[in-house]
């Protein structure tokens, strides 16, 4: 290995890290240490000029390593990276020491920040020496994707990339297209056809031909990486088939909660207590009776069913709300003189046109009354003889403060979206995460919305949480385009930094197998050692700490690189001491 | 215990107004902006609440609705355009009905042609009885003057007559809203099975009547204090009016032209000015629509303050061709003064929007009551 020629740059940020950190003197300081051949401190260091200033260094001084001492990697990392790569250098002979967040943001004392910063970038540096120069790689992608659910956010997903040209396997479970929405009649808020609006969809998808549909089938396996996926799946009239694809999409959608769980609303007990979906029957087929086929004279609509609630779920379903609203247009327009009590917790009018359409709804003549999600939730009893009514619901109402009997003759409740109970088995074979509530979990929640941590696996829809019809649709859309930007390079990046196995230590134990949460290690039984798919490692390093042979080796993070940064951290502020 | 919903009740009250007050989220924002508002007596929000919810016997027993004086802040801050001032206005519409044992109240105020049948009925029998009864009784016009000029006002409308009239309606009116404000009176304290108020209560916060009748000391309190100047005129203008036209007659309308610095005619310039400046600001206010409280008119608003005006306006000319001796036309202004006055006295009193002048300072008494109510 030639001898390491160290240039070293710290940056003031302006004044975020030269206001607590005197970055001249650390510039000073670190100037002095073995293989450092220059060092200087500069304004803005990803600034133009400063990246300019790395680059010409390296030129002129023939560095093979730079430390920059800035801000987080998160930040600026990749910049960096690039600019010594630019100089021809490898972009892995670099290394950051984080003396922003980690330092002048968080300390007061100068004296101590300065110490600090000096620590950190001496780590820095020992590290750097270690730095092996990695090369990056890439794998082709197949075409075609796979598309698991047939619900609205699977089949827009499927329209959007079928009609680039490219093909798409259509996976659904049930006999028919079309998923939650062909259940409900009108749409909020402006009250168009669910009908008109999934029919076509159903349509397209059905007829066209870069779609395959496989109706009444399921997934049984997945294997491969991105860009290279094979899957078994298992069809009721075609059997067992084999698909080869290159991207995934989980649309699974959710399921409506089942309200016999809660004793208060009675649901099973009382005909004519019903859920939201039952109800989207009843407004379809265009026929509002009670189960005695008479006209309701009182409907309540109760809100939060299952929702909200620690008893059953915390998270919000968010769009029950506005569909209970919706149900008040509905109702007033086939009953006129029906007197409408809508049993709420809280009013969510959040998405675009809501808040209008809520208002647009409180000048409807209907009741709103708010319960108490954490006491004691309404409770429906049959009416006594001489009621005049179906039904009694006896609740706490928040606003007025009074307990209140509610006259009904048809309730309607707002159930709550829930995981399917055979998600589990699409997640195993997909490798994606379940959150809690047992929704998909994403890549990031703000900034990687439908990807996941495996790459090529995308999910849109409800399965990663309760949504819209337009947020579905969204991210259907979205994933659509991230998966047709990977076809259309026709290849991936993939990570670098990921882990080996040195054959001749590994003992066979199989322990990494067991940790590795990305089922990117596998045990070759004629080596007797275990090997790493690079496609599918993440360069986690939960094998290579948990290997008791010490045989896994994480690059980027090996054994030498980090005792040398902990050497460094130690040097100066723990000499002597 | 639980009180059951009757959207009936509250389908009923929303004929009392123009208002939808169905829109209200409950964010409170009107009761921390109102003046009156008070800890234990909290408007307009709750009052909204009992009004969606339909709870008539809470609506009936609420003083909170004679507390209010409409001056519009709720409204103009509500963030839902509910409109809560005139829920309250709305709310005193419904309260007059509820007191009201006959049943015409409400008629009235949900009735726009049943109200006007009313009054054109008791204006053709004031004609009537000037045109036909009384000149049967010998009592006609005649253009003989006084001998200092004046009109011979006795020939046609001896005193006697009409101070017995005057008496008798004033009887019938009181009668009826004496036997309302029992009925307020037991709705609002006697019904309430949980607590009780002490005789000695009673008295001792009689004053409070008075002084609230007089001096109206709840409407100073809102920001806007104009409206309660103007309207401080109006009442006391009225109020001398009627008692002088009821109880002093005799000493009231005199032949005898006497000097203008006489206590009987300054008296009645005075209640003229007041209910002339109070009417005028009322008025203005309804037909340019500026201030909240005058945005939304009832029928019974503008039948209020039409009949009132020309109430003062022929009673005005009576005066005029009176001293200047024009026995005709004193002659007309007298009917027409009658026809005006008598329907209005005889509807808008017990039934309408004038009882507010009773059920207001017994409301602040009633309130007072509360307040010093003991669990039984």
């Amino acid at each position: 290995m030639e001898e390491p020629r160290i240039g070293v740059y710290v940056c003031w940020c302006g004044t975020n890290i030269a206001k607590m950190v005197d970055v001249e003197q650390v510039a000073a300081e670190v100037s002095k240490l073995p293989n450092v051949a220059i060092s200087k401190s500069y304004k803005y260091m990803c600034s133009d000029p400063g990246q300019e200033l790395i680059i010409k260094d390296i030129r002129g001084h023939k560095l093979n390593r730079i430390v920059v001492a800035a801000c987080s990697p998160r930040i600026h990392e990749l910049t960096f990276r690039k600019a010594v790569e630019k100089a021809g250098i490898n972009p892995y002979l670099f290394e950051m020491a984080n003396i922003r967040e980690q330092d002048s943001w968080v300390h007061t004392d100068r004296t101590e920040a300065t110490t600090k910063a000096l620590d950190l970038v001496v780590a820095a540096i020992r590290r750097v020496r270690f730095h092996e120069p990695l090369q990056k790689r890439s794998v082709n992608v197949d075409p075609a994707t796979l598309i698991i659910g047939g619900g609205i956010s699977g089949m827009t997903a499927a329209l959007e990339i079928a009609n680039a040209g490219k093909k798409v396997y259509l996976v659904e479970k049930t006999d028919r297209l079309g998923g939650q929405v062909v259940k409900f009649d009108l749409t909020f808020p402006h009250l168009s056809s669910a009908h008109q609006l999934i029919k076509p969809i159903i349509q397209r998808t059905g007829n066209h031909p870069n779609i395959e549909v496989f109706l009444n089938t399921e997934i049984r396996e997945v294997t491969g990486y991105i860009g290279n996926f094979k899957s078994t799946v298992e069809s009721q009239t075609q059997g067992t088939l084999e698909l080869t694809f290159g991207n995934i999409i989980a649309a699974v959608g959710l399921k409506p909660f089942d309200p016999s769980k809660i004793e208060e609303y009675g649901y099973g007990r009382f005909p004519d207590v019903i859920t939201s979906l039952e109800f989207e029957g009843m407004l379809a087929n265009g026929q509002l009776l009670t189960k005695y086929g008479k006209e309701p004279r009182n409907i309540a609509i109760i809100h939060c069913v299952g929702s909200r609630n620690k008893k059953y779920h915390e998270y919000c379903s968010r769009t029950c709300c506005m569909a209970a609203l919706k149900y008040v247009h509905e109702i007033r327009a086939c009953l006129p003189d029906a007197n409408i009590f809508e049993i709420y917790a809280d009013m969510r009018a959040y998405g675009k046109g809501h808040e209008e359409f809520y208002a647009l709804t409180t000048h409807r003549q209907i009741i709103f009354l708010m319960y108490d999600q954490q006491g004691q939730l309404p409770v429906i009893r049959q009416a006594n003889r001489n009621d005049n009514c179906n039904m009694v619901i006896e609740m706490d109402e928040k606003l007025s403060g009074e307990s209140v009997e509610v006259p009904v003759d048809m309730v309607i409740l707002m159930v709550n979206m829930e995981a399917h109970d055979n998600v589990k088995e699409v997640v195993r074979a997909i490798g994606v995460s379940l959150c809690g509530n047992q929704f998909f979990i994403e890549k990031h929640p703000k900034l990687d919305p439908v990807a996941t941590t495996t790459g090529g696996v995308f999910i849109v829809g409800t399965c990663q949480g309760p949504k819209d019809i337009p947020d579905s649709v969204a991210q259907a859309r979205a994933a659509a385009a991230r998966i047709l930007a990977s076809i259309a390079q026709g290849s991936v990046a993939v990570e670098v930094t990921t882990a080996s196995v040195n054959e001749l230590l590994c003992c066979g134990c199989q322990t990494c197998v067991k940790v590795c949460p990305y089922s990117a290690i596998s045990y070759n039984e004629s080596k007797h050692s275990s090997e790493v798919n690079e496609v599918l490692c993440k360069g986690c390093g939960t094998c290579g700490s948990a290997c008791p042979a010490g045989a896994i080796t994480s690059k980027h993070f090996t054994d030498n690189q980090i005792l040398a940064e902990i050497e460094g951290i130690m040097s100066l502020s723990y000499k002597g001491a | 215990m639980s009180v059951r919903l009757n959207p009936d009740v509250r389908n009923e009250l929303m004929k009392f107004g123009i208002g939808d007050w169905n829109a209200c989220y409950h964010c409170g924002t009107c009761t921390a902006i109102c003046p009156l508002s008070e800890e234990g007596f909290l408007f307009p929000r709750k009052k909204i609440r009992l009004m969606q919810m339909g709870l008539e016997g809470q609506i009936e027993s609420s003083v909170e609705p004679w507390l209010c004086y409409y001056c519009g802040d709720c409204t103009k801050t509500c963030p839902r355009d509910a409109n809560p001032g005139e829920l309250m206005m709305s709310l005193r519409r419904y309260l007059t009905s509820r007191y009201d044992w006959t049943g015409l109240s409400k008629k009235f105020y949900t009735s726009e042609i049943w109200e006007l049948a009313w009054i054109l009925f008791f204006a053709a029998l004031v004609i009537i009885s000037f045109l036909i009864v009384l000149p049967s009784m010998g009592y006609r016009y005649t253009p003989e003057l006084t001998p200092d000029g004046g009109v011979k006002v006795n020939a046609f409308a001896p005193i006697h007559i009409v101070e017995a009239f005057d008496w008798t309606m004033a009887f019938v009116v009181a009668s009826l809203l004496i036997s309302n404000i029992l009925r307020m009176y037991y709705k609002i304290i006697w019904k309430n099975s949980k607590t009780k108020v002490s005789l000695w209560v009673h008295i001792r916060e009689f004053w409070l009547l008075i002084y609230n009748f007089a001096a109206q000391p709840k409407f100073s309190k809102c920001d806007d204090k104009r409206y309660w100047i103007s309207h401080w005129f109006l009442m006391s203008g009225y109020t001398i009016m009627f008692i002088v036209i009821v109880v002093f007659l005799p000493w009231f309308q005199t032949e005898e032209i006497l000097p203008i610095w006489d206590p009987q005619r300054l008296l009645g310039y005075y209640a003229t000015f007041g209910l002339l400046f109070g009417l005028f600001v009322a008025i203005i206010g309804r037909l340019r629509k500026k201030d909240v409280k005058f945005q939304f008119s009832h029928i019974s608003d503008w039948l209020f303050l039409v009949m009132l005006t020309l109430t003062v306006i022929t009673g005005i000319l009576i005066h005029i061709f009176r001293i200047y001796g024009m026995p005709m036309a004193t002659y007309i202004s007298y009917i027409a003064h009658m026809a005006v006055l008598v329907p209005m006295i005889l509807i808008e009193v017990p039934f309408s929007k004038w009882s507010h002048l009773a059920y207001r300072p017994f409301a602040v008494y009633f309130m007072q009551l509360k307040k010093y109510a003991v669990p039984k």
